[in-house]
């Protein structure tokens, strides 16, 4: 809501300056989100005159202009605006003034050797859009007098506000309610500056029609005026400056008259060109897929509960209470016309907005809730402004629908106002605040008052919102603050898997890998390629593709991350992320993914230089189990990782039954669909991790005893998975503590060498050699068993 | 004899002492200890010497032979101890050389704020729950006095989705926490104190907003609280959360369907050489939204507001994180290359 301090005025008898009113217009909650104090804004500008204006001796399009201001003081200005000449009246900048247009502070110059001692201005260094064409410098008109501040000369009004409101005030939706809420917390006095009927020639009226009843469940109060024999042209200037400080565009007199008083009282208008409704005027429900063209042309298509006017072709005029239609528009030859100002319920306006769409100042106002009360008052004024300044004659108020409805009243109580502000307010004050605010008293207690709701406040229906109506002109800052009660949870375990994902966090982070945070959506091929047979989740009403579906794996968007580190020449990236799958409309799970592409290590003198491979996210995957005490003999690697892995160069992972997640690397046409040239590792961490028992503690002895090492040379199968035979060897005999791997290669495409140690370890006493040996032959016989053979054999 | 012993000892002594490598020392060994040793011979000349010589003679010979052997040992120690003082010399390797220091990956910043957040609210007795974050209207809208029809409710640009609706109405991501409020008062009894923290959603997306945001909310539903409550309760969190005990906290009336009274919660600052210093100066930054919770949200999580009042803060994580570590640009939170996770990102020993 923008609006200029003079205008305020018009309501608010202040002495108060724009910087003031701001602060106080922030403080009861009607944020001032921008505002244009012209004693900072024109700091440093001032209008002069110019005296004389001569060639520069070293540019042809220079003139050094000797200017006089309004103290008449002189400055000698170097200007190459064409239309700079004497007796011209112009504005300076001087030096130290922020030029709006670059936002930079001006200094005194030479230009081409001729000190300039400031700038004359134009509209675009002003940063002001320009109602004429006008080429150079701003022409002050003639006769102004030079000490005028400059932002009245553009028209600026005493300076600009631009107030964010909420949605529950729309009561500020206008200034005089804005006036009226300043005036409360003590910024000057309110001017109610009520309209005057205007005259009425009671030979003007005309029919209005309406289909039914039902038409004031939507519109309880219409009234209508005629006003016949106007000559509609441009406004005035002051008329305009003030729609453009509003931020409106200047149309014709009739119409900004109407958008004025909107903007002035709150009470939205619909005016038609009577001379273009032809025959009967009817107000009545939309028909279904009927449609509408508004004055734009922007076409709507229309239900079955929309209110609407309509003449005798039977097509919508207007779409009462949001647009007006492209038929019924004023225009210079308008001459006799019919406005309506109404009350429409804000839920039924708010339904037809939403259904169509639309915005318009008016679905704003009404969709918040204006004065039901000001609808004539509001008719009067627009009126009596028509006529003032178009000339013809008015008929009478004509209403239909009902004047006279329930007032709303709320009873207050001491204690609940105590008990929710935690601080005692004198109740006198309460009164003053409420009563200031445009409520009356209708009955007081000792303990409570009753209060009825002005016409204006849709927005007070509880106890409750008096209370914060207290609070707010008493001020938020000045209520008492008071210590939380110190309670003791005892135990809690509401954090204990938050945690835990803190320590998995580190765990992976000291492993290098670091942490993105990335969009819970994702493109739809992405989608497609990770959804395996799951139904993805779309969103409905996305706003880019890139957003369009719910991610079905973290993978996507974590290989979308590390294509914005690869394109800027990164050789190697590892990331993980810690976040919520969605997929099959069933609740979200959490996944713990991460992906390693690249150099594993760069090339230097203690290390080869590798490129990440699958051992190195199994490594990643099995420490998290590790960290989460899983005892990792248990766990099974199968195939079977989704289709968007290599499918022999990744697994499965299962503890018994459970699925713990998938590791491996990235099928090549992944690699084709991110533009990654590298191959890529993964793994995927499933909420099954969750569920898993810990590993016990070992027995312990404080003796120690000797451990027995013993090593053997196999020969595999090329096809033989040797770490299953290597878990199996683990389980094979209690005393076998670790089966460690120390060598392996292929020796053929059929065949693979494999070094084993085998640790023994019977924890409470010293093994035997004959202990050992028995353990080794059933390893040996295990191996043998499997189709494995020992060496030099 | 004597003369000739003093003569052998003088001898040897100076052997010794210009001996300068092991290997010579043992030949000076075996030359005066030998089997035909100076020394060896010299004894067996005692044989044959009457008792009364034999005893005096043998007595030098010990005595000269004590002094030799205590030489040699010492001149063993300083030979050996200059023999390893130049093979550790020929061992000399180039510790310069660069190694391998273990490098390591980075928090994410949103992590770090939200492991600062909850330990905070931890202390005040507050517990942690979470919601999900497709919701449903009613959840979302409903619950928290946003009816249907509520310019609220079209002001907050929600993303819908292709699921079926329920009971609940349509399917849709969460626009903020505060469902959450709703779910965890329908499973507890009052009083109650939690928080949530968690990803929310809005279709809005340009330079200062993205369509997914992090949000921090905590409700306390006791029957003495208010105001006075709520307004400690948040100064008391964000001088703590920015380490801030001169920080000042401006509290501006606001509208949310959801509390009543309801406030928009500024700290201020000053600017100093370009930089944003909190807990000076007289400027302002919103940081958050509370209030005292509207009796419908207490209804609609079944307590009874005669009995019962509820107040809530909400905060959001990334502006948090930008204000307390300077992170510029809210789009990077999530789409971040390696050089901003370096920057801005922290180590594992920090979370």
């Amino acid at each position: 809501m923008r609006f200029s301090f003079n205008w305020l005025k018009k309501y608010l008898e202040t002495e108060q300056s724009i910087a003031q009113v701001a602060e106080s217009l922030t403080a009861i909650g009607l944020e001032v989100d921008n505002l244009l104090d012209p004693e900072v804004a024109f700091k440093n500008f001032k209008l002069v005159k110019i005296e004389k204006a001569e060639r520069h001796p070293n540019a042809d399009r220079l003139q050094i202009c000797s200017v006089v201001d309004g103290e008449g003081n002189h400055h000698q200005i170097v200007c190459g605006a064409p239309n700079a000449r004497e007796g011209l009246i112009a504005i300076l900048a001087m030096p130290g003034a922020i030029i709006p247009a670059s936002n930079e502070i001006l200094k005194k110059s030479k230009i081409r050797g001729v000190e300039s001692q400031g700038m004359m201005c134009s509209f675009d260094e002003l940063a002001i859009e320009a109602e004429n064409e006008c080429d150079g410098i701003i022409e002050v008109p003639e006769g102004t007098d030079l000490k005028t501040s400059v932002a009245d000369v553009l028209g600026f009004d005493g300076g600009i506000f631009d107030v964010s409101i909420t949605p529950n005030r729309g009561d500020c939706f206008s200034v005089k309610g804005i006036a009226r809420d300043l005036a409360a917390y003590g910024v000057g006095k309110f001017v109610e500056n009520q309209p005057k009927p205007c005259k009425v020639d009671p030979t003007i009226s005309m029919n209005i029609d309406y289909e039914d009843e039902a038409v004031f469940n939507y519109a309880p109060q219409m009234s209508f005026r005629v006003i016949r024999g106007l000559k509609n042209g441009e406004s005035p200037k002051w008329l305009k400056d003030s729609l453009k400080n509003a931020g409106l565009n200047s149309i014709s007199a009739v119409v900004d008259i109407a958008n004025y008083c909107m903007i002035d009282c709150g009470s939205p208008f619909q005016i038609y060109d009577l001379d273009k409704v032809e025959g009967k005027f009817n107000i009545r429900f939309s028909y279904k897929n009927e449609r509408f063209s508004d004055f734009k042309g922007e076409q709507y298509s229309l239900n079955s509960s929309i209110l609407i006017s309509e003449d005798d072709n039977h097509e919508p005029l207007c779409l009462l209470g949001i647009k007006s239609g492209e038929q019924i528009t004023c225009d210079e030859n308008t001459k006799n016309i019919l406005i309506e100002s109404a009350y429409f319920k804000p839920e039924c306006i708010a339904r037809t907005g939403i259904y169509l769409d639309a915005i318009s100042d008016s679905r704003t106002r009404f969709e918040r809730g204006i004065d039901r009360d000001n609808c004539i008052d509001a008719l009067e004024q627009v009126s009596s402004m028509i006529l003032e300044n178009c000339g013809g004659s008015a008929g009478e108020v004509l209403t239909i629908g009902n004047t006279n409805y329930p007032k709303i009243s709320i009873k207050m109580t001491k204690q609940k106002l105590k008990s929710v502000s935690g601080c005692d307010i004198d109740w006198g004050r309460v009164k003053e605040i409420l009563c200031k605010l445009g409520l009356t008293i209708v009955s007081e207690e000792d303990e409570s008052a009753t209060f009825t709701v002005p016409s204006w406040r849709h927005d007070l229906t509880i106890e409750e919102d008096l209370i914060e109506e207290v609070l707010r002109i008493n001020g938020y800052n000045n209520a008492q603050e008071k210590p939380l009660s110190v309670i003791s949870i005892g135990e809690d375990a509401s954090l204990k898997d938050f945690d835990q994902l803190s320590n998995l966090r580190k765990l992976l982070a000291f492993r290098n890998m670091s942490e993105v945070v990335a969009y819970s959506f994702t493109k739809r091929e992405y989608a497609e390629a990770f959804r395996e047979d799951r139904k993805i989740i779309l969103i409905v009403n996305a706003i880019t593709m890139d957003f369009e579906v719910m991610r079905p794996s973290l993978l996507p968007n974590l290989l979308k991350t590390a294509v914005l580190s690869l394109n800027y020449g990164e050789r190697s990236v590892s990331i993980f992320e810690v976040g919520h799958v969605f997929a099959d409309f069933c609740d979200q799970e959490t996944h713990i993914s991460g992906i390693r592409v690249g150099a594993a290590n760069s090339r230097n003198w203690l290390n080869k230089k590798r490129n990440y491979d699958v051992f190195d996210v199994k490594s990643d995957f099995f420490s998290m189990l590790n960290f989460y005490g899983v005892n990792v003999k248990n766990v099974k690697i199968e195939v079977g990782a989704p289709s968007y892995y290599h499918p022999s160069r990744s697994g499965a992972v299962y503890l018994g039954k459970k699925l713990l997640g998938w590791f491996g690397e990235l099928h090549p046409r992944i690699n084709k669909l991110f533009g990654i040239s590298d191959r890529i590792m993964a793994f995927e961490m499933l909420p099954a991790i969750n569920e898993v028992k810990k590993k016990r503690q070992r027995e312990y002895n404080n003796k120690i005893f000797p451990k027995i090492e013993r090593d053997f040379s196999f020969i595999f199968k090329g096809q033989d998975s040797v770490g299953k035979v290597i878990n199996d060897i683990c389980k094979l005999d209690n005393r076998i503590a670790k089966v460690d791997i120390f060598d392996s290669f292929r020796i053929s495409s059929t065949q693979k060498s494999i070094g084993i140690t085998v640790v023994l370890d019977a924890v409470n006493r010293t093994l035997t050699e004959n202990e050992a040996n028995e353990v080794s032959d059933k390893v040996v016989s295990y191996v043998e068993k499997l189709g494995g053979r020992l060496r030099n054999q | 004899m004597l003369a000739e012993l003093d003569k052998l000892l003088g001898s040897c002594m100076f052997e010794i002492d210009q001996c300068k490598d092991l290997k010579k020392l043992e030949g000076i060994r075996v030359a005066v200890f030998g089997k035909n040793g100076k020394i060896t011979e010299k004894m067996k000349c005692l044989k044959n010497m009457p008792q009364e010589e034999r005893k005096r003679v043998g007595a030098r010979i010990n005595e000269i032979k004590n002094e030799i052997l205590e030489r040699l040992k010492a001149k063993l120690g300083d030979l050996e101890m200059i023999e390893l003082e130049k093979k550790l010399e020929s061992e000399k390797i180039d510790i310069s050389m660069p190694v391998d220091v273990q490098s390591y990956g980075y928090i994410h910043p949103i992590s770090k704020v939200f492991s600062e957040i909850a330990t905070i609210l931890n202390g005040y007795g507050f517990r942690f729950v979470e919601g999900p974050d497709i919701e449903s209207e009613y959840f979302n809208f409903d619950t928290m006095n946003m009816p249907e029809y509520h310019p609220a409710r079209t002001m907050h640009d929600t993303f819908y989705l292709n699921m079926p609706a329920d009971e609940h109405g349509r399917k849709l991501l969460r626009t903020h926490t505060s469902p959450v409020e709703t779910r965890c008062m329908l499973e507890n009894k009052p009083p109650l104190r939690f928080f949530t923290i968690g990803r929310t959603f809005r279709s809005d997306y340009d330079a200062t907003h993205t369509p997914m945001f992090d949000q921090v909310e905590m409700l306390v539903v006791e029957k003495d609280v208010g105001m006075a409550q709520l307004k400690w309760l948040i100064k008391d969190i964000l001088k703590k959360f920015f380490n801030l005990e001169k920080l000042s906290v401006r509290f501006r009336p606001s509208f949310f369907p959801f509390t009543e009274p309801s406030a928009e919660v500024d700290i201020n600052y000053s600017i100093v050489n370009g930089k944003m210093i909190f807990g000076t100066g007289d400027k302002w930054l919103e940081i958050g939204g509370c209030g005292v919770s509207h009796p419908n949200v207490l209804k609609a999580g079944g307590v009874d507001p005669s009995q019962y009042q509820g107040i809530a803060f909400g905060l959001g994580i990334e502006r948090l994180a930008s204000l307390k570590y300077g992170v510029p640009d809210l789009r990077n939170y999530f789409e971040s290359n390696e050089r901003w996770r370096e920057t801005f990102g922290f180590s594992p020993m920090d979370l």
